[in-house]
Formats: C-alpha cells, structure tokens, sequence
C-alpha cells in the first residue's frame, strides 16, 4: 500500500517537473482545451434534447458552421455524439445521455 | 497411402469471424445478425466482426482467441479465398495450428456484392454459407503441404527486350536461363526503333549493351528460331519441348555464299519499304550476326557456293528441357489497319507510325524527305488508329471485338516522331490530329511541349467523330486530303491537304494462342495476357510458375516492358532460389482398402501421369490399388465421382465435408437463426 | 537500440517499400525497412477503394502490412529517419534516428484505453485536418505497429492516459529519440510522393475556400473509416448535390514550375467520380479536363464505363474559383468545344492535385534527383528503371516519378531483383560485408557503443 502511495507521489513528482520543464507548449495545450471545453459545453446543450443539425448548432450558437462540424465529428468518433437520421441535405446528431462513452 | 490413424480426441473449438471487409460486405450484409447466428452453431466458442480481418489487427484478434481461448478450427466470412485465404492461412499457423484447419467462406462476391439490392436476403444467404463453413470446419483434417524439388532453371520465350531483361535478372541470381526466340535475331520490335523516348537514346545502341549482358553469360542458354511445342509438369518441374528450325548456314560458310536469287522479298524489319533477299540480316550489328535463311522463300538453287548450287533443307529439331518455371514475353504486333480504314492500303500516301520510323530511319542524311517520289511538305498524323474503340461507332476487328484499350505508347511516340522530323525537316508542315494527348510518363510532356514549339498544327476531334481520309482531286498539289471536324477551333470542320498520312496505329498482343493453350494460361477480353491480380499478382498468371514480361501482358513502353520483366525475374528467384516449390495438398487421396482396381478413375482423369494402378500392401497382402502422384493432381476430383467404390476421396474437400455442408445449407432449424 | 546488419535498408513504408522488402525477403535476404511516420501504408493506406478493380483498398495494403511486420527477414523500423550514411568499403553504414513515441512500442498492447482518457481533440492529419484524433492515440485502426503515441507539443501532462493504461510504465513521457546504426550492403529509396498543396494556385482560392477540396480529402470522406462516415462538405456538413472535378490542379502547369503530368489524377477523379455516384445517387458530378489519360491496361472501359453511367466530361481550363454567400463554389471555365467561358456553382469543387517529390536523397544518400521535376533521377531510365546515379542504391515507385498503385508494385519487384542480383554478384566477387549468403545467415545484431 504504501509502495503503491510511494509510486504516485514520485509521479505526481516526475509529472511536475516535466510540466515545468515543457512550460510552454503545455500552457499552449491547456489554453486549447479550456476552449474546446467551452465550445463543446454550448454545442452539447443544445444537442442534448433533441438531435439538431450542423446548421442549427451554428445558428442556435454563433459557433461557425465548419468548427461545429468538425467538434461533432470529434465527439462522434470517441462514442459521445451519435447520428440520429437525416433533415433535408443535413444529418441529425445527439449527445449521447449518460455522458462518457 | 495407407489409413489415416485416428486423430486424438480433441474437443472441437471453433472460432468464427465475419469480416466487414471496410463496408464492402457490412453496408449490405448484417454482420451483427450472422455474428449472432455463427454463434450459436455447434462447437463454436468465439464469434466475431471487425471492420478488416486482414489488417494486422485483425489478425491479432484471431491469434489470440487460438492461444488463449482454445480456439482450434477457425472460419471467417470473408472476400473470395483467391484474394486472402493465403493470408489467414498464415495467420492460423502463426498461432500454433495446422493451417488447415482453417476455412475461408466468401461473403462478398456471394453474398455483399452479388445482392446489394437486398440486405435480407444478403444476410439470410451469409449466414446459410457461414453455417455451411462451420459444418465443414468440424470435419477439417490437419494437411501438410506437398513439396517438391524444383529445378534451378527456368524458360523465357521471347527474344525482345523484357525477355532479354528477365532472362538476364534471372541469371544473375544464379538460376539458369534458356531463352527462345522465334525468330533468327533478338531484339524483338525494339530494335526497329531509332531515337526513344523519354531518353532520346538510340535504341539498338541499348539494345546492343543489353543483349552483349546476355549472351555473354554463362547462366543463359539462348536458341534463336526457336519455338515452345510441349508442356507438361508441374511448377518446380515443367518438361518442355522446343522446337528449332534450321538457320541455315554457318558462319565459316557466309562469306562465300553467293545469293542467286533477285532480292526482292519485302523487308519486315522497314515494313516492306525496302526489299531483302532470301539470305537476310535485319540490321547491320544485330544478334546473332549470322545471317538466316527466310525458308518461306527459299527455292532449291537460289544459292551457290563456290560458284556450286548449294541445295538446302531446313531440318527442325526439336530437344526437352527441364524447367522450375516459365516466362511469357511475346510480344506485341502493332495494329495492321484493315484496307480502307482512314484509307490505309488505298491510297500509298498513308503510312503506319512504326513504317514512318522505317522511313525516316532510312532518309539519313538526306536534305528532303521523299516518299514515292515526291517530296514530303504537308504530313498529317491521326491517334488512336486501332486503340480507344468503340462499340457501335468502330468496324469490329475480325473476331468481333473492338480494341477498347488506349495503347499508350503512341501518342508520345508520335510526339517523338514529330519533333525529329521537325529538327531534321524544318519546312515540313506538321499536322496532329488527335483525341486526347497521353504523354502520362516521366519526361513525355516535354515532347507535347516542345512539339507546339515546334508549332505543329494540333487538331481536335471527338470520338464520335473521327477525322477522314481522301483522295485529292486529280490535279491538286498534295495527293491525300484530311478531313477533321476540330474542336480546337470550335468545331471547325477543316480540310488537311497533306503528302503523307501517319497512322499512329495501337499495339494488339502477338498472336500467341499456341502458348496459351500449352501453359493453360488465359487472355483478358483485350486479348493480352491476363495476371491474376493487377496489385496483388501483378506479373503472375493463374498458373502457378507461369508469369509474364512486358508486351504480351498488355502495352507499355521500353522502361515499364523492363519494370515487368524484372518483377517477373523476383518472382522466378522466390519461387526456385529454394531449390523447392510447395503445393496446397488439395489433391486425390485413395483408400486402398476400398479400392477394387477397377480403375475407372483413371479413365476419367484428365491429367497425364496423375492416377495409375500399382501393387500396393494391405494389410499384410499385396493388392493393385490406384495411386494418386500428388504432383500431377490438379485436385479436380472427377475421379472422385467416377469411383463405385468411394475409395477416393480429396484432400480437403472430402465428401463427408460436402455432405456436411450441404446439410447445413439446407437446414430447417437454421430459418430460426436467419430471422433472429 | 541495438545496430542492425542487413544485406538491404528499404527506405518508405508505402507500398513501393512494402513491396520491395517483401520481395528481397522472400528470396532469403535480410531487409531492415526504415519508416518516418509511425505506422507503415504510405498514401495508399488513407484511399477508399482503388482503380482500376475497384477492391476495397485495405483489403489490398493492410494483409501486406502485416507480411512486412511477421516476415521473419524484415525488421521494420517505423518512426525513425536515417540521419547520416557513410560509405563503408563497398557496403553502406547508416545512422538511424528513432523519434520518440513516449510510449514503450515493445509493451504497448494498442488498446487505446488511453486514447479514450486523453481529454483533448486535435485535428488529425489523416483525415486531412477535418476529423478528429487525441493527444495520444493508436495512428488508424488499421495502423502497423499498433502501438499508440503520443504527441508531446500538444500534451497537457494531466497524466490521465497514464492512470488507465493497464500496462506498466508503458507511458513514458520521458522518452527521448536513440540512434543506432544499420550496416547494409545495398539501399532501396522508396520515399514516395507528395500532394500539390491546396493553397498552390491563388486563381483556386488559394486554399481558402472550405469546399474546395484535394482528392486525398474525398478518398478520406468515401473511406469506411473517414472522418463523417459520409460525403459532407466541410463547411456545414451539408450532403454534396452537385461535385465538379477540377483536372491537372497543380500538374502540367508552368506557372507552378510543374510541366509534368501526374498520371493517376484522371484515374482517380473518375473513379471517386464512380464511388460519389454510388454513395449519392442523386448527386451530379462534372469533370473539367484538358485530355483523359486513361492510358493503363483496362483503364479506358473505365472512363468508358463513367461516361457510359452519366458522369459529366467538360473539356475545359477551369480559371478561376470563387465561391458565392452560400460557401458555394462558382467554376469559370472556358470550354475548349465552343470556346465559351461559362461560371457554374457546384456545392463542392475537387482538385485533382498533382505528384510533387516528396524526399530529396541529396544531401544523405548523394543520390541526385532530375533537375525538371525534382524525383529521384534514373541513371539507366530505359532499360534499369530503378538504378540510381549511385552504385548500390536503387530506387523504387513514386520516389521515381507520378505512378500509380500497380506500377509502383512492379517497380518495387524490379528494384528487388535489382537489389538481388547486385548482391549477388558482389557475393560472387567476394566483396559482400561479411561473405554471408542470404539462406543461411540469420539477422546480427552488434550491441551499440
Ligand atoms: C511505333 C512505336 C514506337 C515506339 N517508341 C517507343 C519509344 O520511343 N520509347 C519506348 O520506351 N517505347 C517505345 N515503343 C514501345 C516498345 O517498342 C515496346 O515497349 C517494346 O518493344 C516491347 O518489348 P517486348 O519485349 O515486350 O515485345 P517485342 O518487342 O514485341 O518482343 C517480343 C519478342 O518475342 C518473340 N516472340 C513472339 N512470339 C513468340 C513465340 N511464340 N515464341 C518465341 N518467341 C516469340 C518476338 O519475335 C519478339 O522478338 C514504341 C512502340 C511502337 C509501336
Ligand atoms: C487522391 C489519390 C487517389 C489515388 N487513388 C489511386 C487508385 O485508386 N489506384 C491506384 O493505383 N493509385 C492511386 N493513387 C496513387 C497511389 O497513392 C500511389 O501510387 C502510391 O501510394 C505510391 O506508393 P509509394 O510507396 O511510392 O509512395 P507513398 O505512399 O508516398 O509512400 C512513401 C513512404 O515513405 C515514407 N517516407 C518518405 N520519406 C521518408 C524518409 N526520408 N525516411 C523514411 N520514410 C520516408 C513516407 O512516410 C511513406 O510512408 C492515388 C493517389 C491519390 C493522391
Ligand atoms: S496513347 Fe494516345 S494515340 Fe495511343 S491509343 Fe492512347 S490516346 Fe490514342
Ligand atoms: S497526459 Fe497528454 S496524452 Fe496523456 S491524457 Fe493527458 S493530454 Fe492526453
Ligand atoms: S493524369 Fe490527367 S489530371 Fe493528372 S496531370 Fe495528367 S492529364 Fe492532368
């Protein structure tokens, strides 16, 4: 157990030091996750009720049209978006209810 | 061979994989429901899908569910076994198991392919055949694969350049060569080039350096006049038969041979340009340098020597040869146009590309370009004569087929041809009349480019209406008139007054039926000779051993006849660098103890030397029984429906196998499944 | 890393290299094959189904990846680049520098548990920047070796792939490049090809118009695995009605300093032209050309058979593209037929680009490359495609010039029997590295000082 407790302080050691020693790129990388987290946040929410289409997200939230596609596109290949049919010339997406996968 | 011990008791596992083939089979065939209905059948223990079994992945997958999940039978619904049974073959032995405990079941050409329109029935249909796969995978025997010693020395037939490439990568790798050419001199149609593109090089200057390689070593048998009469065997060890006829004269003797005869034969080698007489040389330098005599037109007394009627005879002889493997490199014959087609044959002024090398080749130094006597100002040339044919809009060639294919040699050589005759000619009008411009190849479209430099006069036309041939009016300047509706000028119809048309005519595989048939090999539908797979086997035929160079595959130019050639000598060094051949070991098995002798086996069989009748012991006594010689089997299984006894049975497709099989597809209880 | 002897270092794992190792390997010689990226397959690996037999394209690459990765001739080397190459007598001793993965590629069971944990998307490059991949990730599922990844500029060192992995000490985020060394006899380049960039020709949009579009991109949309899991425009997703092809995008043009032709553009545009059809039976497709060079062998019934299913063929320069408030590209061309110049608005434009080299051997190998199109030059173009200016080191597929699929293939077994007759004959004059002969030796390994 304490083994076990030893490893993970080391780690969360070692962690540290490389986060401090790959400063920026990692400052860059969180910013971009910070975004992403947001954009993803406003796009699930209206997804979340009822399947929309890439156009209507876009609209309904000012994000373009083309980043909407593609944070969809990015859910739907890691199991949390799923396609629900077709509107028109668009396909319909919904989030997937129980969060992760 | 005498019974099969009784294999151990071993509890049958069977593993069961339905591929998605990347949505080929899964876009039409439920891969879920037959998933689920495989499953259920006995004995099988792990039924899966994945999107591509073939990949690394894939087969990961089922090596792991051998070694760890007991898995010992293995079936997977896939693409037709031609394609990837080899594949899990090896994925199965890799594993630990027999390979042949594995049985591949096709999906897509059966089932995805075949009913696109229907999933439900696509479904139903897989999961019939993958139930007939698992009732078959119970009964697989463990096999081992026949081996056999191959001979070190393989057969090129084929003088031009790919067969003096494969013959001489062959060599190099220490196997020994025997070429055959059919006619007296190598080169093949090469060496009635001048100037080639993409290089500019002159070509019997190259072909002159290849050949020197060639006969110089000592791997390489070379027998010119010589043609392939008989086969038989099998890869590792073919007997063929060749055939050589007489040259004629020996090289002590040529010098004092005086030809009586008027040299008068049209010479083939400038298309009936020049003459040549009965004792021939094509070129000066070319191989071998003995000349030959022409037997079709030889007489008795066209000869003397020393002043002495020398009377002649060819005398044909014809030898064996043991052989591991054969090269085909034929050839091509480029396009003769029927009388009449753009007015060839009609009027003189209308030649064929490869004639106007000939005769730019034979104008030298000259200050004009002449032909039939008048000085050559206006020369119009017309792509695609013989190729890009359509049904319906083109005459049929004589057996009823179009030439559907682009030749893809024509347009640069045209090019090529243009841009020498601009150099040496300048003056000279050049018109092109073409379709599309194909100078696809590395360096080609220099040659499009330099010739509108040169400002030849590109015309236009569309394939549904293609340019004419004429007569001038008596009395006109130039003898031939070029009709061409063009499209570079938007639709224009232009009329060409020209002194010499110029067929850029295709290229049609030289007339090899002979050899198809003695090979077992087979044609496409544009008559060259087909490959098993243009990625997968690009160079190898449907008969194991037997591959192909250059021309006789399909055209090409110099370098991709080499690229072929070479590819093929690859395959030549993988196959017999071993000193064996390994053949599947799907063949005739007897079961002497059934076997009356009565032999009515043997009179079905179609394969030489496959089934005969021999003393054999059972069981302590002596008894004749047939035998099968597992080299010569082609695992057709006629005897297997011939014999009264069911004492013969095939390796891997038993009958038993068959009735399984066939059970399980007619099964009632599996209606249930298909609807689940 | 241990140094490596080998009678041959395949340089490129597409399918020229691929193809050249399995054909030196299966005569008995000993191939190391040396791949940049992480994974072998080259450009074909990301194609939907390849011309002219229409088969499904991994059915064709992937059971060759794996041959590469089990022949027991073949060490495959992915992720490593030869840095330096010095003669050495008459063999050739290469440094080999190997990147790091962060991840133990001897350890990793490629179960992509950490993949799933990673919390942050980035564009991903196989899917032409319009799908998805994570910090870490397995390359694509059909990738070999499947081994993850892990991208270290973009990585937030939060931990959370190391927390789930279940392999030990497998994430090492302190991994740094090796170098070693491999002593090979003969060399064969099979580097490949690029594409024409999107933003080559300003007259086109210059890259900047969303749906306008490199074919690799559509091979991406048409394949099982792409990014949408079917034809969209990449501006809003919408379901393409009307494509149009633009042909010779970046080939056969001076004003690029490219004279050259590409070869496979024709083929390929008819073919996705083929698969667009059949993936949306309602859509239009025109193709705007200057001359179908459909020239391979059955490759003309094809173009035949796409006219003959109601795919459009408008001989025509296209000038210029724009695009309308709708993101909806407008073609002018001029149409060679009638000589009219005409605008007509597609909901998405494909470039047929072109074959641009994509490695200059140069510098490393002094092997020169052709100074009009920039691929590797050949010594004896005629009748010895794949010999290069330098004695010993051959070349083989798109490394030599735009070619297709089938005749990469062959000239990958040409630069094998090259390569093998090469060895042999300097075997037979006593000159090989150590005299070995290719059947009886097996793979030495020298430790590294
Ligand atoms: C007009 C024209 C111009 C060309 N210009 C160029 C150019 O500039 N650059 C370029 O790269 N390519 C050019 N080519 C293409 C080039 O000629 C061919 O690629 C090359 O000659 C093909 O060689 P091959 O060995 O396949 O066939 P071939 O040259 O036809 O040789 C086949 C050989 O097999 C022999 N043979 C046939 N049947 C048998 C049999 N049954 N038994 C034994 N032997 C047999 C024949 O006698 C012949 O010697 C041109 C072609 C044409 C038509
Ligand atoms: C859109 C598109 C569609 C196509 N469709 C078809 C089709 O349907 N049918 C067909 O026949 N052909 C098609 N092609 C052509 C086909 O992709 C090529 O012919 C083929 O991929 C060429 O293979 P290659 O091995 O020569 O090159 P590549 O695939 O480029 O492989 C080269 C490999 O070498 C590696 N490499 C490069 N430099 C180095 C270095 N310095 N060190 C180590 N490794 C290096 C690269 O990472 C790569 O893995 C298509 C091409 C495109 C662009
Ligand atoms: S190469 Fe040119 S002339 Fe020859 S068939 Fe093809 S398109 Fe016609
Ligand atoms: S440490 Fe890096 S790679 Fe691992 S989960 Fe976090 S961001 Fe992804
Ligand atoms: S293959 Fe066709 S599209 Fe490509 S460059 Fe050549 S002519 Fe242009």
């Amino acid at each position: 157990m304490s083994d076990k407790r030893e490893d993970a302080k080391k780690r969360a050691i070692l962690l540290k030091q490389l986060r401090e020693a790959h400063k920026e790129t990692v400052a860059h990388a969180q910013e971009k996750l910070k975004a992403q987290q947001a954009v993803r946040r406003d796009i699930c929410k209206l997804m979340r009720e009822e399947p929309k289409t890439v156009p209507e997200v876009a609209e309904a939230s000012g994000i373009p049209a083309h980043e909407v596609l593609w944070h969809i596109t990015a859910m739907k290949k890691y199991g949390l978006v799923v396609e629900t049919g077709m509107c028109g010339e668009y396909y319909l997406y919904q989030r997937v209810k129980d969060g992760k996968k | 061979m005498p019974d099969k011990e009784p294999l151990p008791a071993e509890e049958i596992r069977i593993g069961v994989y339905t591929c998605q083939c990347g949505g080929n089979i899964s876009d039409v065939v439920g891969c879920a429901r037959v998933v689920k209905a495989a499953g259920e059948l006995g004995n099988v223990v792990v039924s899966r899908t994945n999107l591509s079994l073939c990949s690394d992945a894939g087969q990961a997958l089922i090596e792991a569910d051998i070694k760890e999940k007991g898995v010992n039978r293995v079936v997977i619904g896939a693409c037709a076994p031609s394609l990837h049974e080899q594949t899990f073959r090896g994925t199965v032995a890799r594993a630990g198991l027999n390979p042949y405990f594995y049985n591949h079941v096709g999906i897509r050409e059966q089932a995805s392919w075949v009913h696109h329109d229907n999933p439900d029935g696509a479904t139903a249909k897989a999961i019939r055949l993958m139930a007939a796969g698992v009732a078959k995978a119970r009964l697989l025997e463990p096999l081992e694969p026949i081996r056999l010693k191959a001979q070190k020395h393989a057969l090129v037939i084929g003088g031009g350049v790919a067969g003096l490439r494969a013959a001489l990568d062959i060599a190099r790798r220490g196997i020994k060569v025997t070429l055959i050419e059919k006619s007296p001199f190598l080169g093949g149609h090469m060496a009635q080039l001048e100037q080639v593109f993409p290089t500019g090089d002159g070509a019997r200057d190259l072909l002159k350096a290849l050949i020197q390689r060639v006969v110089s070593h000592a791997n390489i048998t070379l027998y010119t006049q010589a043609e392939l009469v008989g086969v038989q065997g099998v890869v590792g060890d073919f007997t063929v038969q060749i055939c050589q006829q007489s040259r004629g004269i020996s090289d002590d003797r040529v010098t004092a041979v005086n030809v009586v005869a008027p040299a008068n034969l049209p010479d083939e080698f400038n298309y009936g340009l020049t003459t040549r007489s009965v004792l021939y040389q094509p070129y000066p330098g070319c191989y071998p340098a003995t000349p030959a005599i022409d037997w079709a037109h030889y007489e008795d007394g066209c000869l003397e020597l020393n002043g002495e009627p020398l009377h002649l005879q060819n005398k044909p002889k014809t030898f064996d040869l043991a052989v591991g493997a054969v090269v085909v490199a034929t050839g091509f014959r480029p396009y003769e146009p029927p009388i009449g087609e753009y007015g060839y044959g009609v009027l003189p002024e209308v030649i064929t590309l490869p004639a106007f090398i000939r005769l730019l080749a034979l104008a030298g130094e000259d200050e004009r370009l002449e032909f039939n006597g008048r000085a050559v100002k206006n020369i119009a040339f017309v792509h695609c004569v013989g190729s890009r044919q359509l049904d319906g809009l083109n005459e049929p060639q004589p057996d009823g087929q179009v030439n559907d294919y682009c030749s893809r040699v024509c347009c640069t050589a045209t090019l090529q041809a243009t841009n020498e005759l601009h150099q040496r000619y300048p003056a000279i009008n050049v018109f092109d009349v073409y379709e599309d411009i194909r100078t696809y190849g590395r360096g080609h479209e220099l040659y499009y480019n330099l010739a509108s430099e040169n400002r030849v006069r590109f015309l236009r036309f569309h394939d549904d209406e293609l340019p004419e041939v004429l007569a001038a009016p008596a009395g006109e300047e130039h003898p031939a008139l070029v009709w061409v509706t063009d499209y570079l000028t938007w639709g224009q119809s232009l009329e060409l007054p020209v002194d010499l048309v110029v067929l850029a005519v295709g290229m049609m595989p030289n007339p090899v039926d002979d050899i198809i048939k003695l090979l077992k090999i087979n044609a496409g539908s544009d008559r060259f000779l087909a490959e098993v797979h243009p990625k997968l086997r690009p160079v190898e035929t449907a008969v194991p051993g037997v591959l192909l160079a250059g021309t006789a595959q399909g055209p090409m130019n110099i370098q991709e006849s080499c690229a072929a050639a070479s590819a093929a000598a690859a395959k030549v060094a993988v196959l017999l660098g071993q000193g064996y051949v390994e053949l599947e070991p799907f063949v005739a098995i007897v079961n002497p103890a059934l076997c009356d002798g009565s032999g009515e086996c043997i009179k079905e069989c179609c394969y030489e030397d496959a089934i005969s009748m021999q003393p054999v012991m059972v069981n302590g006594t002596e008894k004749v029984t047939a035998v099968v010689c597992a080299a010569n089997c082609a695992g057709c299984g006629v005897c297997v429906g011939a014999c009264p006894n069911r004492a013969i049975d095939l390796q891997g497709w038993t009958l038993k196998q068959y009735e399984a099989m066939v059970d399980a597809l007619a099964a009632e209880d599996l209606f249930a499944l298909e609807l689940a | 890393m241990k140094n490596l002897q080998v009678d041959a270092l395949v340089v490129g794992g597409g399918i020229a290299g691929m193809q050249s190792a399995l054909d030196l390997a299966d005569q008995g010689f000993h191939v190391a094959l040396v791949e940049k990226e992480a994974s072998i397959g080259g450009k074909m690996i990301s194609l939907s189904k390849v011309f002219p037999t229409l088969d499904c394209c991994s059915c064709i690459t992937t059971p060759k990846m794996s041959a590469v990765a089990h022949h027991e001739n073949i060490t495959l080397l992915t992720y490593c680049e030869v840095v330096a190459l010095e003669q050495n007598g008459a063999s050739y001793r290469a440094q080999i520098n190997k990147k790091p993965r962060y991840v133990n590629e001897e350890s990793c069971t490629g179960c992509r548990l950490c993949e799933y944990a990673c919390p942050l998307d980035l564009p991903s490059a196989f899917d032409m920047g319009l799908g998805a991949q994570r910090v870490i990730r397995v390359p694509f599922s059909t990738a070999v070796p499947q081994k993850a990844v892990l991208d270290i500029d973009n990585c937030i060192l939060c931990g959370k792939c190391e927390n789930v992995c279940p392999v030990a000490d497998c994430i090492d985020f302190t991994q740094t490049a090796v170098t070693f060394e491999i002593h090979a006899d003969a060399i064969v380049l099979a580097t490949g090809f690029e594409l024409t960039p999107t933003d080559a020709k300003a007259e086109y949009g210059g890259g900047k118009l969303r749906n306008v579009v490199d074919a690799l991109t559509v091979e991406r949309f048409l394949a099982p695995t792409g990014p949408y899991g079917h034809v969209l425009r990449p501006s809003d997703g919408k379901e393409p009605e009307s494509i149009a092809y633009v042909q010779c995008a970046g080939s056969r043009d001076i004003s690029l300093g490219v004279a050259y032709c590409s070869r496979i553009c024709c083929m390929y545009a008819i073919k996705q032209a083929m698969l667009l059809s059949g993936a949306l039976p309602l859509a239009d497709i025109t193709i705007y050309y200057m001359d179908i060079r459909t020239f391979g062998k059955g490759y003309e019934q094809f173009y035949q058979n796409a006219r003959a299913m109601g795919i459009e063929f408008v001989r025509g320069k296209v000038a210029r593209i724009h695009e309308d408030a709708a993101q909806n590209p407008v073609v002018r061309v001029e149409q060679i037929d009638d000589g009219s110049v005409v605008e007509r608005e597609h909901d998405m434009v494909v470039l047929s680009v072109g074959m641009l080299p994509s490695y200059n051997p140069g510098l490393i190998y002094n092997v020169p490359v052709a100074a009009d199109d920039g691929f590797v030059a050949q010594s004896a173009a005629n009748i010895s495609p794949c010999l290069t200016y330098q004695p010993g080191i051959f070349v083989a597929g798109t490394a030599a010039g735009p070619m297709d699929i089938v005749d990469s293939i062959v000239m990958a077994g040409a630069a094998a029997a090259e390569t093998a007759a090469y060895l042999e004959e300097r075997r037979a004059v006593g000159m090989a590295g150590n005299g070995r002969s290719p059947q009886t030796t097996s793979v030495k390994e020298v430790s590294y000082a």
